[in-house]
């Protein structure tokens, strides 16, 4: 609540200060002009492609990243063989800045919808593989003993033990994946696209429409939000079976 | 029922254990006391199988779903409520899901948790968590149960209401156990017999001795008995012996 506040109170200021003359328009426009063009854009039905490009760039990466990074992140936690083969690649993949991988995916995949599929996947795919990765060596080495005594085998100790011991981690790197998978998405565009909200910012930095570029701003925030929300439902109906005063992340 | 021949086992180039010998008969309640360290932890894991001996022999005349294992922690799966983590062990064993949640629920009756099937871990006091611990064990209706100071971060009252649970069950049931205790008095109370270890490492079987109170026992009314009193002595004597520690 205090939040909703203070924001609102910073919007109300910077239209105040607008309104007076003291920020020039074409530099900074005031909050009412953004939301102005972001409702032109809906009305005109211009944003809709490049909305469902970009979503769907950002929602495939994201998907595929998690599968990818959380099967190799398993396969890597339970064979020394493949956790030699994938750690040095990964950990190389984590130091660099991924996005500069952009033109080369650009290259091989085109400037269709794969190369950004990639980029986001493959910044999602090591923030999970490392999640998962790790998780599985904090898994408490009593409630293995527990259920290995009870009879269970590999697969019961993944059901019952790793997976649920691994939702913790893995649900709490998810909302960091969102972000990733979009600035994948939207980098992407950025490097070379026809279509998309990267492409639309590019556009609008190429013809100095600051009021075009915060509004597209603005609507990826609110975007990402909504999935941050969903993921905190999700978050707490899967992990109900933590004591409360532990909290989420 | 559980025959261990001439054990030897260590984690380092010294053996925890070594010469080992014990057993237990069928339907037989056992206790294994000793000096803390003497490896007594270590004997039932490699029993249990989660160790695996250096040298010796370990034999039992029962299938491996048959034996049971109750630690010292309650180590619930706390993502599951307490019916599944009562059912678990029969899941594992193939049964269907409904048929082992049912199967659950009338050992939870059993143990006085009726009602409290659909709580997490983290909702039940720890004398609960323990229940629900002996209940998943017990529902696999083991021929052998392991049990490592099971009840040992319990206060003195719900130990007793516990044990004397445990103690019902475990001879209305038939199940054959060997149990870790530091607790003599315990020990002698529940015991048909009672091995001392000595103190490690090459700790072994030093002492052997046999409980006569009769079954079906009550394990706070047995410690007014004539002999109780001079069996804990000797006991105590005893473990004194093995252990330099305790006399100081």
């Amino acid at each position: 609540m205090r939040r909703a506040v203070i924001l609102a109170g910073l919007l109300l200021f910077w239209e105040v200060l607008a309104a007076l003359g003291w920020v020039n328009p074409l530099y900074a426009p005031p909050p009412h002009q953004v939301v102005l063009t972001l409702l032109d854009l809906f009305q005109t039905g211009e944003i809709l492609p490049h909305l469902q490009a970009t979503f769907t760039a950002a929602l495939l990466g994201l998907g595929g990243g998690v599968l990818i990074g959380g099967v190799l992140g398993l396969m890597a936690a339970f064979s020394p063989v493949f956790s030699d083969l994938l750690e040095p690649f990964m950990l190389l993949l984590n130091a660099i800045p991924r996005v500069i991988l952009a033109p080369l995916f650009v290259i091989w995949l085109g400037i269709g919808l794969a190369s950004k599929v990639a980029l986001s996947l493959i910044l999602v795919a090591v923030l999970i593989f490392f999640a998962v990765y790790g998780g599985v060596k904090q898994v408490d080495p009593r409630l293995l003993e527990r259920v290995r005594t009870l009879g269970g085998g590999r697969s019961w100790l993944l059901k019952e033990v790793y997976l649920p011991s691994l939702s913790a981690w893995v649900l709490s790197s998810l909302k960091v994946a969102v972000g990733f998978a979009f600035t994948g998405a939207v980098v992407g565009e950025f490097v070379a696209s026809s279509r998309g909200l990267g492409y639309l910012l590019s556009f609008a930095q190429s013809t100095y429409n600051a009021r075009l570029s915060l509004a597209l701003i603005t609507l990826i925030v609110l975007f990402v939000l909504f999935l941050f929300f969903l993921f905190g439902r999700l978050e707490n109906r899967l992990l109900r079976w933590r004591p409360k005063n532990q909290g989420g992340f | 029922m559980l025959r261990v021949k001439d054990l030897r086992l260590g984690y380092g180039p010294v053996p925890v254990l070594e010469g080992v010998d014990l057993e237990v008969g069928e339907g037989e309640f056992v206790s294994l006391v000793g000096p803390s360290g003497s490896g007594k932890s270590t004997l039932l894991r490699a029993i249990s199988g989660l160790l695996r001996p250096d040298a010796g022999e370990i034999q039992r005349d029962f299938a491996p779903e048959e034996l049971g294992f109750l630690f010292q922690e309650d180590a619930l799966l706390p993502w599951r409520t307490a019916r599944e983590n009562v059912a678990l062990g029969l899941r594992i064993r193939g049964l269907a899901k409904g048929k082992a949640f049912a199967e659950a629920d009338t050992w939870l009756v059993r143990l006085g948790l009726a009602g409290l099937g659909d709580r997490f871990p983290h909702e039940l006091s720890g004398g609960q968590r323990k229940r629900v611990a002996l209940a998943q064990v017990l529902a696999i209706k083991p021929r052998l149960l392991l049990m490592d100071e099971p009840l040992a971060s319990l206060d003195a009252i719900l130990r007793t209401q516990v044990t004397r649970d445990l103690l019902s069950l475990v001879e209305a049931e038939g199940i054959a156990v060997l149990l870790v205790t530091h607790d003599l008095e315990e020990a002698i109370a529940l015991s048909d017999r009672i091995y001392l270890l000595s103190k490690g490492p090459k700790a072994r079987i030093t002492r052997e001795y046999r409980i006569p109170f009769p079954r079906p026992r009550d394990p706070v009314g047995v410690r007014a008995e004539p002999q109780f009193g001079s069996l804990l002595q000797r006991l105590w004597r005893d473990l004194e012996e093995v252990s330099p520690c305790v006399a100081q």
